[in-house]
């Protein structure tokens, strides 16, 4: 599925949102493949990361990072935000000169990521873009709501949950990193940004 | 998903985690003689498990009933965590472009079009779904065989799907297809017909490989169409091995 995909936001609050994740390919590389998403895992859990996750575990937030790196099998797909596009950039380059076999997906500013992979002396394969939300649109929530919520793209992260957590804010009953972790635990994969959710319920303040 | 009404002691902490607002609260009225309780709605229940994964009930009152056919379809296309048999990938569509550097789905001149019904937070019924097979179907689009959504088609002439699971909701489901660039605009024009006359929403997904001197062929044909386009995407960047030589 697209779960990384159809982050709602403008250039300016997407500025630092990227996932980088691994699969391998059923039908192709798979088998033997969760000893080269674990060396994917160590790479990046080196450097400066938000959340992280794997779907066959679940997110850093419910479960530890022994349970997640140990879970990893051939069919797993393994999550790390980042904010920072140049820390992407770096990862990029280790994981050029690993070689691990495994496909690596960059999410973020199709710009920056571009940027970012000549940096590492890659060139993009294959790009997916959003074409927008079509439909009976009336039926969305508030675009800020929106932007939240959005961050998981398997839709865990109920609109009426943001708002619930913006009036526990303004009580005083829930501090905004509170309130990120909090919105980031139903979303399994852990590619829901914390950070990100943090300064974008601050605009509901 | 249910809630053991014996256990539920009424405080409503659930409520705000329901992507899909299914669970109603019944609350205590004034002068009689019974308590506040939250119930799910059965109905408008995707049985994501959120409201069971998160813990938000303090008495653990919250559980999952068996789930037999076609309900299991509600679970299967709306919690990430189950494996869909056929595809074995988690989640609720196929590998798509994230492996399209070894697969080689998405050949040059060919663009990858995914219609993500129920997305973002409004789930979908597959009913909906149906509609929009129907017209594809007509199309002469073949459509993504290894996606879960497809397999439910009972009809390969007509698009209809199995007659059992048309009010299944779900929190969303995916037509995907790959067409040749040069029926892009015939398939856009469908698809804004479609967002006229569907129940819900689709978010709308647009791959295509990039040339090798660094052009995206999509982007041009989106501008032809009006169509929006992100500044933010995915992007495979090329490291799976063995690269496919098709």
């Amino acid at each position: 599925m697209t779960h990384t995909l159809h982050r709602a936001g403008t250039d300016r609050n997407l500025r630092e949102d990227f996932i980088v994740f691994t699969m391998a390919a059923k039908t192709v590389n798979a088998k033997g493949s969760a000893g080269k998403m674990r060396k994917f895992f160590e790479i990046l859990e080196k450097h400066d990361w938000v959340n992280c996750g794997d779907m066959k575990t679940g997110n850093i937030l419910n479960c530890d990072r022994d349970t997640i790196y140990h879970g990893i099998q051939d069919t797993s797909i393994v999550h790390f935000v980042f904010r920072d596009k140049k820390e992407v950039g770096k990862i990029l380059e280790e994981l050029e000169a690993a070689q691990l076999g495994n496909s690596v997906v960059v999410s973020g500013l199709v710009e920056d990521i571009n940027r970012q992979c000549k940096r590492a002396g890659l060139q993009m394969h294959t790009v997916e873009f959003s074409g927008g939300i079509h439909g009976r649109v009336e039926l969305l929530p508030e675009k800020p709501v929106l932007e939240i919520t959005t961050m998981c793209g398997h839709g865990m992260v109920a609109s009426n949950l943001v708002r619930e957590l913006v009036r526990q804010i303004k009580k005083g009953k829930k501090t905004l990193q509170e309130a990120g972790l909090e919105l980031a635990k139903p979303c399994q994969c852990g590619v829901f940004n914390t950070k990100r959710a943090e300064a974008l319920l601050e605009k509901f303040l | 998903m249910l809630i053991r009404k014996e256990t539920c002691i009424g405080c409503g902490k659930c409520v705000p985690y329901c992507p899909m607002e299914a669970i109603i609260f019944h609350k205590k009225r004034k002068g009689k003689k019974e308590r506040s309780f939250a119930e799910i709605d059965l109905s408008e229940c995707v049985e994501c498990s959120v409201c069971l994964r998160t813990g938000a009930c303090p008495t653990d009152a919250i559980y999952e009933q068996e789930l037999g056919w076609p309900r299991i379809l509600r679970k299967a296309f709306s919690d990430p965590l189950y494996v869909h048999e056929g595809t074995d990938v988690p989640g609720r569509g196929t590998e798509e472009m994230k492996t399209n550097d070894v697969t080689g789905r998405y050949p040059d001149g060919y663009i990858g079009i995914g219609m993500e019904l129920g997305r973002p937070g409004t789930g979908t019924r597959f009913r909906d779904a149906e509609e929009l097979i129907k017209r594809l179907v007509k199309m002469g689009i073949t459509l993504e065989p290894h996606n879960p959504l497809t397999q439910l088609i009972a009809d390969a002439v007509t698009g209809e799907l199995r007659r059992e699971v048309l009010e299944e909701k779900v929190l969303s489901a995916i037509v995907e297809f790959t067409i040749p660039v040069e029926k892009a605009q015939e398939v856009f024009s469908v698809i804004r017909e479609t967002a006229t006359e569907i129940g819900t929403v689709f978010s709308l997904d647009l791959i295509c490989k990039v040339a090798p001197n660094g052009d995206i062929p999509i982007i041009a044909e989106v501008e032809k169409a009006g169509l929006e386009r992100s500044l933010n995407g995915k992007v495979n960047v090329g490291l799976g091995r063995p690269a496919f030589n098709g």
